[in-house]
């Protein structure tokens, strides 16, 4: 069996061999959740207010593909092929995005509490994006890149207001969070009340989050939201070394200064993008990359990979139940994912004092 | 010297027998009391009172959601309306506690309208000219009524707002000015005022017509192909006309009724078809 570079440095005794990533371990864990994400996909696009045949579904995604006309009415049509698919994509890629930051946040600031949401960044992403939306209103993509630069101005101020004299502190940290994302949140609705740009969208789908908007910049957010994993996950191994200790890595070879600042842009650039199209959905950054250390150890070449996943699974299964539960009224997804997330987050500050 | 009446929310209230410094909490009622001819003794508005236009001038109380208690002490009010549409409950209660009298409307229909405008006659002392006005509103219903009884209903889409899709559920004023012009909403059997609902299901239930409600507001992207955008019957509704429980009611609803059914009604002054 092929073994990853790992587990050919000496083993501590007990958790050291839980920590152990293999290459199997990476495939079954990768496997498996990938499967999950296409069952969940298909019930997505499969289940909605509106019933419509399994048959009429295959006919419309053969149509699609093919390019040919199906004898399906233009309202199937439509409510699949412009309206399901694309919202459980976009809540896939959301999710993704999401789940990754979150996790490049744990472990760029050495925090299991950090999640986009708690830090203030994704309500700085959706003030970018208000902003875009008032000055740019016809211009929809201005939306993703000026959410992008509200997320990592935010990032930075909290990161700066959270270090203490003593250096690193949790504590401190994420109550900077929480006044940023109090101040900024105040902000946002100031805007969404008054500026005529910004009441497209309410006040409840941007501070909690919600999935039922335009899809049109689907295209441009997956690939905003990839390009971001894909430089976190090529940073995976320094972050590893970071999350031990800095002089270590610095030691070790890793340009310490050049991975933070690099893997920082990327998670702001995720978080703006999605926060753009979405708002600010909540503890999935923090549930999913807990949940999937829990499962696979630590190793963020792994838990990069399998958050994307899992967050994609976890907001494609959140989503398909906020327009089901209540058909054919909806609920805001993040009403959705607190309900999971809360309980979760009282249980890890619980587990860790 | 004060009588004491049932107000419209089954409130008992000590009011006086000829009040003379009334203050408005809604532009509804600041429209009933000016069409009453009461220009002169109302002595308070609120900011969104704009219409008629001479009750610009009046004092300025606050807006609908917070006016202001000291104002209104200040102004030595002797009569205090106020409507449910502006969920002053709390309010309410603090002037009750100030000894301030205060009479709430509630019309939560159309027809609703004329019986406010007969109690606030009464109210005020003007029965007569409260009844001339109150008739020639249920005419013109009744008029419309008899036109669009027969014809089939198209089915209408209301639109507050776009991102979420938020429309209006079946107790409320618009899902009522809806249906008294012939139309049926599509979502007139949801129970919840103003639902978030869901995009597939507007795009399946074929709206013939929607409304806009923001006069800022786009027409969703894949709400074109419904019947109503594909024949061009997409329209903003003019909230000041056609959510405001006032005299000008009826002719939102006819305005409406026309929109609905340009087949019937000819066609006069219509909405601004929305741009898209």
């Amino acid at each position: 069996m092929m073994m990853s570079e790992t587990t050919m440095r000496p083993t501590r005794a007990g958790i050291a061999v839980r920590e152990r990533l293999t290459a199997r371990r990476l495939a079954v864990m990768l496997t498996v959740l990938l499967l999950t994400v296409v069952v969940l996909l298909i019930v997505a696009v499969t289940i909605g207010s509106e019933s419509v045949k399994l048959v009429t579904i295959l006919k419309i995604m053969v149509a699609e593909v093919s390019g040919r006309a199906v004898d399906v009415s233009p309202e199937n049509h439509l409510i699949i092929a412009r309206i399901r698919l694309p919202r459980a994509l976009m809540a896939m890629v959301v999710g993704a995005g999401l789940a990754v930051a979150g996790a490049a946040y744990q472990a760029l600031l050495k925090n299991p509490l950090a999640d986009p949401a708690i830090l203030g960044v994704s309500s700085g992403g959706a003030l970018g994006a208000i902003a875009a939306m008032i000055f740019a209103g016809s211009l929809p993509i201005s939306r993703p890149i000026a959410a992008f630069i509200g997320a990592m101005i935010t990032t930075a101020f909290v990161y700066a207001l959270g270090q203490s004299r003593q250096g690193d502190s949790s504590i401190r940290l994420i109550l900077a969070g929480v006044i940023t994302n109090a101040l900024l949140s105040s902000i946002v609705i100031f805007l969404v009340t008054t500026a005529a740009g910004a009441r497209q969208r309410s006040v409840i789908s941007w501070l909690i989050g919600d999935m039922g908007g335009e899809t049109a910049l689907l295209p441009l957010v997956a690939l905003f939201v990839l390009m971001g994993i894909a430089v976190i996950y090529i940073n995976a191994r320094s972050l590893n070394l970071l999350m031990v200790s800095e002089l270590d890595a610095f030691a070790l070879g890793v340009e310490v200064n050049r991975v933070k600042l690099t893997v920082y842009i990327a998670a702001s650039l995720i978080t703006g993008a999605t926060v753009a199209v979405s708002g600010a959905i909540g503890f999935v950054g923090l549930i999913i990359p807990h949940a999937m250390r829990l499962v696979g150890g630590s190793d963020n070449r792994l838990i990069i990979p399998a958050s994307a996943l899992a967050g994609g699974a976890f907001l494609l299964l959140a989503d398909t139940i906020a327009r089901t539960v209540i058909a054919p009224l909806e609920l805001p997804i993040g009403v959705i994912t607190a309900l999971v997330g809360a309980p979760v987050f009282i249980y890890l500050l619980w587990r860790t004092s | 010297m004060t009588r004491a009446v049932t107000d419209e929310i089954g409130r008992t209230v000590e009011v006086p027998a000829n009040p003379q410094r009334i203050v408005s909490l809604a532009p509804s009622i600041t429209e009933v009391l000016f069409a009453l001819g009461l220009g002169d003794r109302v002595i308070g508005v609120t900011t969104y009172c704009d219409y008629p236009p001479e009750a610009t001038a009046k004092e300025k109380i606050g807006d609908t959601l917070r006016p202001s208690v000291e104002k209104i002490v200040a102004l030595r009010a002797d009569l205090v309306i106020a409507s449910t549409a502006s969920q002053l409950e709390q309010f309410i209660r603090k002037l009750d506690g100030l000894g301030i009298a205060v009479y709430v409307s509630n019309p939560r229909q159309v027809k609703d309208v004329a019986e406010t405008i007969e109690r606030l006659g009464a109210l005020t002392g003007v029965t007569e000219r409260a009844r001339e006005l109150s008739d020639k509103l249920q005419k013109r219903l009744a008029a419309i009524d008899l036109k669009v009884q027969a014809a089939p209903r198209p089915r209408v889409l209301i639109i507050l707002s776009t991102e979420p899709l938020i429309t209006a559920g079946g107790s409320t004023f618009v899902n009522d000015l809806i249906e008294r012009a012939g139309g049926r909403s599509i979502s007139a059997n949801e129970t919840a005022e103003y639902p978030q609902y869901s995009l597939e299901t507007a795009v399946a239930s074929r709206p013939e017509v929607i409304f806009l409600q923001a006069q800022d507001a786009r027409l969703p992207e894949r709400l074109k192909e419904t019947p109503a955008a594909r024949s061009g019957r997409v329209f903003h509704i003019d909230d000041n006309l056609m959510l405001r429980p006032g005299p000008r009611i009826i002719d939102g609803v006819e305005q409406v009724a026309a929109e609905i059914h340009p087949e019937i009604f000819k066609p006069g002054e219509s909405l601004n078809p929305a741009t898209r």
